[in-house]
């Protein structure tokens, strides 16, 4: 098995190969997935973010620019600096971002100042004047745009070391008829981020000015407790300054719930493996089961390849759907040339076609089949004929449906041979029996005939012998004359049945030497079919390397089937019982130097064979013992009670004899020798 | 008819002579005794091989009369052939002998049986007198074995007479020495050597050397 297990074993780690690449491939593809779902997630979230700070930019932009207006409006009438102040500080209430509004002249000096009621003095810790840099920087700025412009933001410290970032806006304030003027308005960033945007675009966001590098200007608000977050830049493009906006965003993601997209493709991941895994164990099943199919196949077709019976399946129509190779082998066609064809069939005799088809048609009107089979005969593709036993049983398809014929075929050619050789040598056998049966008839009323004419011919002849002593009378003379004819027809008796005897016994006798195991096979199968019809067993012992015997092969075959047939029939069914095991016939041969008088210092001239026959019947009374060996009695009532006294003739013609005693624990054993030939005959 | 005179003859020859009929059938046995009663001979009928073994075995040494066998060949139980065997194995088988009583289809293994040393067979139905004459053929031969052995038995007897000089006397004697170198050889007298050599004759019962040489050979 070992060569068929290593492909085997190869196989499966190559499968084991393909399910751990199969997995791995999974398992990144889901990496993948869950990855890119996150980056998507992330950057969708980042153009959010993006298009909120735009937006928040926008907001800034334009709250300035509505500003613009409000303020412009503080100069849409001819204000003084008195009637200025008012209205300044309605707007700065209003407008929390700006820090303090101012009123200059063409040249800078301070026409009017006002600061938001929401802060301390600007001015409180340091110098305005520190700072008009930026102011006219934006104003000339402003000038040059005649409209609104902005300078760079900068840093007003303020007590406590804090401090925040401004930025001054100036405007040019023109009016037809008066000197030019510059209205200043400075913004806190803080305010502005504070004020102006959207407030729902800021929820949970941070919001900062910064320089270009990142560094923080402004900061409206942070982040809360995360490293982890979004950040979007806008411009904040102002006349004369640009701003660089940012908004912070926490990342949704890296929490303990992932978010929706990321879970879904997880759980479609996990249902993605589970799916695996169980189609992973209905293919291990369905392997495990393709494997069983292909044993049971293969199994079925050793069984028909082994078989000897012909299998054959037909349709309905009688086209032929299986064969199995020992069918092919005996119709002596491939199986591509069987299967397919239709009626008449391949192996059908021309001869017998007709019939053939009647039978068919009967099978198909729904007559049932004999179980025991019906016989046939087929044609070999050489034409040669052979008769076959057909046994035939409708065949049902899954659905209870009739869908065809499956028939065994039994090919009976050795078993006609056999048949025919048994009845050729059994009618041999019977026709030398009968010859044997006439010879041996003959021999025996010759010798029972030639008993009383022995007896006649001695009392004619002492007869004779006394009258010579009786004086010579007439009487003497005429007796004397008729006791001469006495004898003499007495042996005329005997010359008639000699010449009778001899004429049957014309065959010549011939004593040949041979093998003790040849006699025995002669007449076993035919004791072997009454053997079986009544239950008893055949038992042969016979010695390797037994002498040949020197008979007339037909007698002495004769003799042992008669005994082997008495002995059978000693035995009749039921006695002995089958469980006493002594159904038992035993024939057997030994080599003895002793005759078949078995007296202690008996004569030891030379070889015999001694054939025994035993049978574990009844056993015989005294009185059929006594009469055993009288020609014409019998225990049968069909027997003409020839056999033993003829079976002890042929024994004695060969200078053997005939006995019988009680076996051991009941029956009887007859035995009797032939001269050994004093060699061993290969048998 | 034939041969009368011979017959007379043959009566008085064995008055003491004892024929053994072994034959199964009774007619048989009884129709040859009594044709042996008409020629003066005695029998014993025997229905049985194996009742005449009995018989022959119960006897301690050979007959003492001269005696034959009729035997018939086919017998339920032990054949004749079998007792034939028997009987062959006897030291004395031949002053015995056994003629076979066959029908016909037993001529070969009668025929066997003669070739193995027995007198004869007769085929059944005997004719005449051929059985009877053949039967005291057989006695005849019975009674020179007897005589034979007798002889041989009273020569071994006067052999075991004699002393241990008379034996080497006599030894020297039927080699043909003369008495002379007898003497010269055996270291003793011309005289006692005629002493013993009478003594020698008388003890077994000759007149001259040739009649002791010729007794001395019959064994």
């Amino acid at each position: 098995m070992t060569p068929a297990a290593l492909p085997g074993q190869g196989l499966r780690s190559r499968r084991w190969l393909l399910w751990a690449a199969l997995l791995t491939l999974v398992a990144l593809l889901l990496g993948v997935l869950v990855f890119l779902a996150a980056e998507y997630e992330q950057a969708r979230d980042q153009a959010a973010l993006e298009s909120d700070a735009t937006q928040v930019a926008t907001d800034i932009r334009s709250g300035l620019l509505r500003n613009v207006q409000t303020l412009q409006s503080l100069h849409s009438v001819s204000p003084t600096p008195d009637s200025w102040v008012l209205p300044a500080t309605e707007l700065l209430n209003a407008h929390r971002e700006i820090m303090r509004l101012e009123w200059r002249d063409a040249t800078y000096r301070l026409l009017a100042a006002r600061d938001t009621p929401f802060r301390g003095h600007l001015a409180g810790y340091l110098e305005r004047d520190q700072f008009l840099p930026e102011m006219r920087q934006a104003c000339e700025s402003a000038r040059r745009l005649s409209g609104p412009a902005f300078s760079a933001s900068y840093f007003w410290p303020m007590s406590g070391g804090q401090g925040m970032e401004l930025m001054e806006m100036c405007l040019p304030v023109v009016r037809p008829g008066e000197p030019m003027g510059f209205l200043v308005a400075t913004y806190t960033l803080p305010g502005l981020l504070a004020e102006l945007p959207g407030r729902s675009l800021l929820r949970d966001r941070g919001l900062a000015f910064t320089e270009p590098d990142g560094t923080r200007l402004a900061l409206h608000s942070t982040v809360q407790g995360s490293q982890r977050s979004l950040s979007a830049s806008a411009l904040l493009d102002l006349p004369g300054h640009t701003l660089m906006l940012r908004l912070e965003s926490p990342r949704r993601t890296g929490g303990l719930f992932p978010n929706v997209l990321t879970a879904v493709v997880g759980a479609l991941s996990l249902a993605l493996l589970a799916v695996l895994a169980l189609f992973g164990r209905d293919m291990r099943r369905r392997q495990r089961a393709e494997l069983e199919v292909a044993e049971a196949l293969a199994f079925r077709k050793a069984m028909e390849n082994s078989l000897v019976t012909g299998l054959r399946a037909r349709g309905l129509d009688g086209r032929v759907t299986y064969v199995n190779p020992a069918f092919c082998q005996m119709v002596g066609l491939a199986p591509e040339q069987l299967i397919g064809t239709g009626l008449p069939a391949p192996w059908w005799p021309p001869e017998l076609v007709d019939e053939y088809q009647q039978r068919q048609a009967v099978r198909l009107a729904g007559q049932t089949l004999p179980r025991e089979g019906y016989e046939s005969v087929f044609q070999r593709s050489d034409g040669t004929r052979f008769p076959v036993l057909i046994i035939e049983a409708p065949l049902i398809d899954a659905q209870g449906v009739q869908t065809g014929f499956m028939s065994a075929i039994l090919d009976l050619t050795e078993q006609r041979r056999v048949e025919e050789l048994n009845r050729a040598s059994q009618d041999r056998l019977q026709a030398t029996a009968r010859l044997a049966t006439v010879g041996e008839m003959a021999s025996l009323l010759s010798h029972e005939l030639n008993q009383p004419l022995a007896a006649i011919a001695s009392y004619a002849t002492g007869t004779l012998n006394l009258l010579q002593d009786v004086p010579e009378t007439p009487v003497r003379a005429d007796l004397a004359l008729a006791m001469q004819r006495i004898s003499e027809q007495a042996e005329r008796a005997g010359r008639v049945i000699k010449s009778v005897a001899d004429f049957v016994r014309r065959r010549e006798q011939v004593h040949e030497p041979v093998a003790p195991q040849s006699l025995v096979d002669a007449i076993a199968p035919l004791l072997a079919l009454q053997a079986k019809k009544l239950g008893i067993r055949l038992q042969v012992r016979m010695p390797a390397g037994i002498s040949a015997v020197l008979c007339d092969r037909t007698m002495v075959e004769q003799v042992l089937l008669n005994l082997a047939r008495n002995g059978m029939q000693a035995m009749p069914e039921g006695d002995p019982p089958q469980q006493s095991g002594l159904r038992v016939l035993t024939l057997s041969a030994r080599q003895t130097r002793l005759h078949a008088d078995t007296r202690p210092g008996g004569p030891a001239r030379r070889l015999w064979v001694e054939f025994s026959v035993t049978d574990h019947g009844q056993g015989m009374s005294a009185e059929v013992q006594a009469q055993l060996f009288t020609p014409f009695f019998t225990t049968k009532s069909e027997g003409m009670g020839l056999g033993l006294s003829l079976c002890r003739t042929v024994i004695e013609q060969h200078g053997g004899a005939l006995n019988h005693e009680a076996a051991q624990p009941r029956g009887t054993v007859f035995r009797f020798t032939l001269p050994a030939a004093g060699f061993v005959l290969p048998t | 008819m034939a041969g009368g005179r011979p017959i007379i003859r043959a009566m008085t020859e064995y008055p003491d002579a004892k024929v053994f009929l072994v034959d199964d059938d009774k007619g048989v046995r009884d129709a040859l005794a009594w044709l042996l009663r008409t020629r003066r001979l005695l029998s014993d009928g025997f229905d049985s091989a194996e009742a005449f073994l009995d018989e022959v075995s119960r006897w301690s040494d050979e007959p003492r009369v001269p005696c034959c066998v009729l035997l018939d060949v086919r017998m339920p139980g032990m054949s004749g052939l079998a007792l034939f065997d028997h009987l062959l194995a006897l030291p004395w088988q031949a002053a015995m002998p056994v003629i076979f009583l066959s029908g016909h289809a037993d001529v070969p293994t009668a025929v066997d049986a003669v070739k193995r040393g027995a007198f004869d067979f007769c085929e059944k139905p005997f004719s005449d007198n051929h059985l009877v004459d053949r039967v005291e053929q057989a006695l005849h031969q019975s009674a020179g074995v007897l005589t034979q052995r007798q002889a041989q038995r009273s020569v071994q007897q006067r052999l075991d007479s004699l002393t241990e000089r008379e034996r080497d006397v006599m030894d020297l004697v039927v080699a043909g020495l003369p008495n002379k170198l007898v003497a010269d050889q055996l270291n003793i007298s011309v005289r006692t050597v005629e002493v013993h050599r009478s003594r020698v004759f008388e003890k077994m019962g000759v007149k001259s050397a040739v009649e002791l040489a010729n007794a001395l050979r019959t064994p």
